[in-house]
């Protein structure tokens, strides 16, 4: 059972890795907490299912996820940020907010409260590793974080985009006076944590098989517990801590009830930010929030 | 005499001009009656609520057709609660006092009836529950509160020995969502006890699994039911949080019948593991047979299907009817006790509603006689369905009182 156990807090844990991701480069780069995150990743994980229920393949219905959340973060940068973008820092955030409850209610007048369910021919195969059970789905959920991670943190360190969104945000005028356009850099960081925040809702619906408006929001809080705990400005972090804490969660409810699993996980986020608040894999600097 | 005979015409033509003067000029009928709801049209019951709105707004127009209530039209005011217990308090207190109703159907959740019934005897107004059927929420607070359900525990007890015996269910292990009132006291209380009395050894009686409400992921708690290998499994949850269950003993292959409670009645569960069987008490189903309930679901489904949002398949629930029996309760004690509907005697009318409703016997339901015990819940027929394959069956049916009430 504890190896079972394990594969289980391990697909938890992507999840938690990819939405944790998402959140980590729009806070990483521009200091604030896009809360709407996680209704991206709802929203792109009924597009997938919509997509897939209506006979496209899987890797299209990855790309219509990615792109109509993609879509509706340049949305939310271009009404709910860019217009804040000099007020304080929590102005922003309560605006993502206002954005992340419209989208709940959008997604329950077109999609219905019900829980989506995938037909069962989408189901996947399942196979058995001896007392281990692991599915098709949960077998893509795991090697496509590896693979989003490593194409995240080679877009971020190895790309002249990364660089610029880097440099904007170790310090945004400086980087203004070295030529780069911190508009067009914010916006990017917004499409890239959409469209991140847009697959990992596709891959995690077709994985689970059901999906609900009110997908995002337990999953969009732990995720953010992950981002502090592995280091809002570490991208590698987000791959350590996503595991950790999902094994952590499913090690917790099987051996001492669902009951003491968020007091685990919060508890253990809240020690993280006493003893270290730039994260697991944080350097010596704690995070401090920059504008662009 | 022949005096008094020559002038009955005129004595009898004042009278009746005195009367009808009384009746037209003087108002002695209302020309509104005010009803109020409160069902969760956004949040996660928006389904239900939702539904409930169209099934309102059906009964309110088939009334009004029909030239209304003694002559006054029918108004509906349906709130939103997001079924959240203090905006249902809200709502309640709203409809009560600024919109002047004479009776509130809903709320729907118990965890919202048991902060919105102290406000309705607060308030001094009949407020009736569509689905809330944790045991002793309308007892508690007697006597405006009421609820058209019945105590799961009632239920319990038709619904195990039926579930053992089809099965032969010897083990079972226990799953319920820690979050939600009524699943928490079902699958605490109510079902390890029955279980014991019906001689069914609970695998994890020291160690009830249990998952929160959203969850999406309960892949541990299946792992763990599966290695205790039990003959059946009971899941006590809303039956949106209980297709995560079932989706994930799919998933891990645990193929076994479960049993639950009426909150698991819904034509979304039997998608979510066609194979395996689900068994759960409900009071109405949409292919239930009779005239009355084959009426109200051929009216209601196209209604729903083209106004309430839904998807395309959406049939009408055992809540949708529950609320449709509240409010033609309220309509029938409006009728036959003389309320008014009259500003002035907003009180006197409320008061005569509820006492109505505590003395009705033999209503007539969509499901069969309703009436109201001593704790204001439902005495009516139930029945136990057997779920799989996409479709609901009954199996037996039970009355939620002795033998011999006119409900069974």
């Amino acid at each position: 059972m504890l190896i079972q156990q394990l594969v289980n807090g391990l697909t938890l844990g992507a999840v938690y890795t990819l939405l944790a991701l998402s959140f980590s480069l729009v806070m990483g780069i521009l200091g604030i907490l896009n809360l709407a995150i996680a209704e991206l990743f709802m929203i792109g994980g009924y597009l997938g299912f919509t997509l897939i229920t209506a006979g496209f393949p899987l890797p299209v219905a990855v790309l219509g996820g990615m792109l109509g959340a993609a879509v509706i973060a340049i949305a939310i940068e271009k009404i709910g940020y860019q217009p804040l973008r000099d007020a304080p820092l929590v102005t922003p955030m309560l605006s993502t907010l206002g954005f992340s409850i419209i989208l709940q209610n959008v997604a329950t007048n077109i999609w219905g409260s019900d829980p989506a369910q995938l037909p069962d021919e989408y189901f996947g195969k399942q196979y058995s590793l001896g007392p281990v059970n692991i599915g098709e789905m949960q077998l893509i959920v795991l090697v496509a974080t590896v693979v989003l991670v490593a194409l995240v943190a080679y877009i971020v360190q190895k790309t002249p985009m990364g660089r610029a969104l880097r440099a904007v945000a170790e310090n945004r005028e400086v980087a203004r006076i070295l030529g780069v356009s911190a508009d067009r850099l914010t916006m990017l960081a917004f499409i890239l944590s959409g469209s991140l925040a847009g697959v990992a809702g596709v891959l995690i619906a077709l994985h689970y098989g059901t999906i609900t408006p009110y997908l995002g929001v337990e999953i969009g809080l732990k995720a953010i517990a992950v981002m502090v705990i592995g280091g809002t400005r570490q991208i590698w972090g987000a791959l350590v801590a996503g595991p950790l804490i999902g094994i952590a969660e499913v090690l917790t409810v099987a051996y001492g009830g669902s009951q003491v699993r968020d007091f685990v996980v919060y508890g253990f986020m809240i020690l993280i930010l006493l003893l270290r608040p730039q994260g697991l894999l944080g350097g010596a600097r704690s995070d401090q929030g920059q504008r662009v | 005499m022949s005096r008094i005979k020559s002038n009955l015409p005129r004595v009898l033509g004042t009278v009746a001009a005195v009367t009808l003067s009384a009746m037209v000029g003087g108002q002695a009928w209302a020309q509104e009656i005010a009803i109020g709801a409160v069902v969760p049209s956004s949040g996660p019951f928006a389904e239900w609520g939702r539904s409930n709105t169209v099934t309102l707004k059906m009964l309110e127009q088939q009334t009004n057709d029909a030239g209304g209530i003694n002559g006054a039209k029918l108004k509906i005011t349906i709130l939103d609660d997001a079924a959240k217990p203090a905006q249902a308090a809200s709502s309640l207190r709203k409809l009560a006092g600024d919109e002047k109703v004479l009776a509130v159907a809903g709320p729907l959740t118990s965890s919202a009836a048991e902060v919105t019934f102290p406000v309705a005897n607060e308030m001094k107004v009949v407020s009736t529950s569509q689905a809330s059927s944790k045991p002793g929420v309308a007892k508690l607070n007697r006597p405006w509160a009421f609820r058209n359900t019945i105590d799961e525990g009632v239920l319990a007890k038709t619904t195990v020995p039926f579930y053992k015996k089809a099965f032969n269910i010897k083990t079972v292990a226990v799953i319920f969502d820690a979050k939600d009132a009524t699943a928490s006291t079902v699958g605490k209380v109510i079902m390890p006890a029955v279980l014991k009395a019906n001689d069914i050894i609970v695998a994890n009686e020291n160690d009830l699994l249990s998952f929160n409400t959203g969850d999406l992921d309960v892949s541990a708690q299946v792992t763990k039911l599966k290695a205790l290998n039990p003959d059946g499994v009971v899941v006590s949850a809303d039956y949106s949080q209980a297709i995560t269950v079932l989706r994930e003993m799919k998933r891990q292959g645990l193929i076994k019948p479960v049993v639950g409670a009426t909150q698991l009645i819904s034509s979304a569960i039997l998608k979510a593991a066609p194979e395996i069987p689900v068994i759960a008490p409900a009071t109405f189903y949409a292919t239930m047979t009779g005239p009355a309930p084959e009426k109200f679901t051929a009216t209601l489904t196209p209604l729903l299907r083209k106004e309430s949002g839904l998807p395309k398949d959406i049939e009408p629930s055992m809540y949708d009817a529950n609320i449709y029996e509240i409010v033609s309760m309220y309509i029938d004690a409006i009728k036959k006790t003389g309320v008014t509907g009259k500003p002035a005697d907003l009180e006197a009318d409320r008061t005569k509603i509820r006492d109505h409703l505590a003395k009705l016997e033999g209503f007539a339901g969509l499901g069969g006689p309703i009436g109201f015990n001593d704790d204001g819940d439902a005495i009516k027929a139930f029945y136990v369905l057997q779920g799989q394959n996409g479709a609901w069956d009954t199996k037996v049916k039970g009355c939620s009182s002795a033998p011999g009430h006119p409900a069974c």
